[in-house]
């Protein structure tokens, strides 16, 4: 017995030493990694925020790889949103610091600015479209190179509009369009649908972000830093913005409140149900795996009205790609060639377009190729420079969808007049930008 | 016990180590960031006690815990009335007792989100597609005002947890004396006199777990507050726990987050050790 008793507590002695071991361990390791592992090659980490194109992405990482077998490259995606905000963040905090990841624009720039390189000597700075590289310049500096361009608008049915004889081109300002939007709610039953509109007030983004925006931006004339700068906001449109939520709430598949993004994309305006939607180009893969016949021949997108800028489109960019500043020389410079490869080289051009099916934000690409019919609209859009910018990257922390989103929700559930929902977004604005 | 050899503290420090390390250095850390003004980056500024002044200002914050509360009372008096009952019915002498019990214990095996999108989808689908075939016009709409988002949320909970808790209750039940039971029944107890007065006495220790697990439990609800409503409409059934998350990750503003969270745990508690010092004098002894 007293064996027995001695042998199991050298086992703990021996359990307790590797716990201290591998505890040891973790805290070394992160300072290993961020550097280069010189010697045999650099080692750059990627923390990427795009779910929907990871395996692809992946690929094009496999494939950069096997022409330079010297760099390594891991690749750790978390998905949209708070979740790689949260991540991203701890991951800075724990001084495991990824070499390459994403902003949004000027708001993110400023919270992690001490992190970021300036690439202006990188290809692809200078391919970048113009316009797209505004919010990450700062003096002759350039902090991020642009993932890819995104537009929204009101994407409709193509069938349905035709069928009650309306044509989209010419629905270009408010009264063509809430007149077509009369004639569709009077034939609703022929046509099979359960209202005109789907209006997913559920999601802030939709209603606080992108809606909201089309009227905010020519209030800054469409700079995305006159914005950020801003110490007020005026809502010199607000009375447009409540006509268009007006419009697309009161023809909508009510209750407005419960209704979400999946709801309104998949079960409704891919089934035929709604005839228009306020949405962007990024839906068309989900239509396009729910019917692709669908997808490719019967939707289309047209901007909504805004008076005094009709036939403008509101285009961005999603995300920037950045570099740590905190990394190696050696390691810094292999990202840039990686970030250039992908967008300037004739094998990353063919991926970005055909496997990502991004939207370009970068010249020298064969358009001809952008296979999807929502893209081609934003990519003419953009090319014309009809365009509107995509100001909620700069306005305050949350404003947009906890400040203007939740306003906005109320005012649809009758608690507040519309005068109180611009009244305490400014007053919120101007607080936080004090 | 209080010979505590070597053996013993070998025995107990790996978890207290580990313990120490994801709870207790955590919580301190936190606890002095409330202090700052710190981002999630860096801390530049010692700033006192600013942080608690503003947040009981705040309108978003004090609706949030306003709303747990409501939503905790409701759903711990729910649990433990169906998990009793339920605990009840399954210790009758049926035939089919073993099967209901793995039944009503079965919901607390899926996970929050999963559950929260599935009744998401029953309370907006399924509820309005019966609402508008009979006409019944309560049961449309619903998770689009404040009023069907508590309830759904509370149904979503009770749902959930009262399987849970009727396994504890099954346990205290079970071990009543025979002798008891059959004592009252001999001095003429009819089946109510029997539960009220002899089951249910001998039961109250049951209830202190139960009462501290669903309190707990209702507290630091997030992942069915998340996928069932996402604190819509208007942040109106936005619970404490996803208050503090919104406001840390997507306000960034981390100090003031860890001030709220500093007086959530504050508030759980206190409420809690009250609750079990309460219920712990009302235990009887056999």
């Amino acid at each position: 017995m007293m064996g027995d008793k001695k042998f199991l507590s050298k086992v703990f002695i021996a359990m307790v030493l590797a716990a201290v071991l591998v505890v040891a361990g973790c805290s070394s390791s992160d300072n290993a990694s961020g550097d280069s592992d010189s010697g045999d090659g650099v080692t750059v980490d990627i923390f990427q925020f795009k779910v929907e194109f990871k395996e692809q992405f992946e690929e094009l990482v496999a494939k950069y790889q096997e022409e330079n077998p010297d760099v390594t490259i891991n690749v750790q995606t978390v998905g949209g949103g708070n979740d790689y905000a949260a991540s991203i963040k701890s991951q800075m905090s724990s001084g495991d610091e990824p070499d390459i990841f994403n902003v949004g624009g000027p708001t993110d720039i400023e919270e992690y600015r001490d992190y970021l390189s300036d690439l202006s000597d990188t290809a692809a700075a200078e391919a970048a479209l113009e316009g797209t590289l505004n919010s990450v310049t700062e003096g002759d500096q350039i902090l991020g190179l642009p993932y890819s361009q995104e537009g929204y608008g009101l994407i409709y049915n193509k069938a349905i509009l035709e069928q009650a004889g309306i044509n989209p081109d010419e629905l270009t300002t408010f009264e063509a369009l809430e007149e077509a939007v009369a004639t569709l709610d009077s034939q609703k039953e022929d046509l099979g649908l359960e209202a005109v509109f789907a209006l997913p007030a559920k999601e802030l983004w939709v209603m606080g972000n992108h809606l909201a925006n089309a009227y905010i931006a020519p209030e800054f004339e469409n700079d995305i830093t006159a914005a950020y700068e801003a110490e007020t906001i005026n809502f010199e449109y607000g009375d447009q913005m409540k006509r268009m939520l007006d419009l697309q709430s009161s023809y909508s598949v009510q209750p407005v409140l419960s209704l979400d993004y999946s709801q309104q994309v998949e079960q409704l305006f891919a089934q035929g149900k709604v005839a228009i939607i306020q949405q962007g180009n990024w839906i068309y893969p989900t239509l396009e795996q729910m019917d692709p016949e669908f997808a490719e021949n019967n939707i289309g997108m047209i901007p909504m009205p805004v008076e005094g800028l009709e036939g403008h489109l509101p285009v961005g960019v999603p995300q920037y790609w950045v570099v740590n500043k905190n990394s190696s020389e050696e390691v810094q410079q292999a990202a840039k060639d990686f970030l250039d490869w992908m967008y300037t080289s004739d094998a990353g051009k063919e991926m970005v377009l055909n496997d990502f099916k991004f939207i370009p934000a970068y010249e020298g690409y064969d358009t001809a190729q952008i296979s999807d019919p929502l893209s081609q609209v934003v990519y003419s859009y953009s090319e014309e420079g009809k365009t509107i910018g995509w100001t909620f990257m700069a306005t305050p922390v949350g404003w947009n969808e906890d400040v203007l989103g939740v306003n906005m929700q109320r005012y649809l559930n009758g608690d507040i007049e519309w005068q109180e929902v611009l009244d305490t977004a400014k007053q919120e604005w101007e607080k936080s930008r004090q | 016990m209080r010979n505590r050899s070597v053996s013993f503290w070998l025995f107990v420090t790996p978890t207290l180590l580990a313990l120490a390390l994801v709870v207790f250095v955590p919580f301190i850390y936190g606890f002095v960031f409330s202090f700052t003004d710190w981002n999630g980056l860096s801390a530049n500024e010692f700033i006192g006690l600013a942080n608690y002044v503003e947040l009981f200002q705040d309108k978003e914050f004090l609706n949030s815990i306003w709303f747990t509360i409501k939503f905790a009372v409701a759903s711990i008096v729910l649990v433990n009335v169906i998990g009793l009952g339920l605990a009840l019915l399954v210790t009758q002498r049926m035939r089919s007792s073993n099967i209901l019990r793995t039944v009503f214990f079965m919901p607390n095996l899926i996970g929050g989100l999963i559950l929260g999108f599935i009744w998401q989808f029953i309370f907006v689908s399924a509820f309005d597609a019966v609402g508008s075939a009979l006409g019944i016009e309560a049961l449309q709409g619903w998770l689009s005002t404040t009023e069907t988002g508590f309830w759904g949320l509370v149904i979503l909970n009770v749902w959930q947890y009262a399987g849970y808790i009727m396994i504890i209750y099954i346990a205290y039940l079970e071990s009543v004396p025979e002798e008891l039971l059959e004592a009252a029944e001999i001095d003429g107890a009819n089946s109510i006199q029997r539960f009220w007065n002899v089951k249910f006495p001998l039961v109250a220790p049951a209830f202190t777990i139960s009462l501290f697990l669903t309190l707990s439990n209702a507290f630091k609800l997030y992942d069915q507050n998340l996928a069932l409503t996402n604190g819509g409409p208007f942040n109106s059934t936005q619970m404490v726990a996803m208050e503090i998350y919104n406001t840390a990750f997507s306000e960034s503003d981390m100090a003031y987050a860890q001030a709220k969270a500093v007086i959530f745990f504050i508030l759980v508690a206190a409420v809690a050790l009250t609750q079990v010092y309460y219920n712990k004098k009302r235990e009887v002894d056999l």
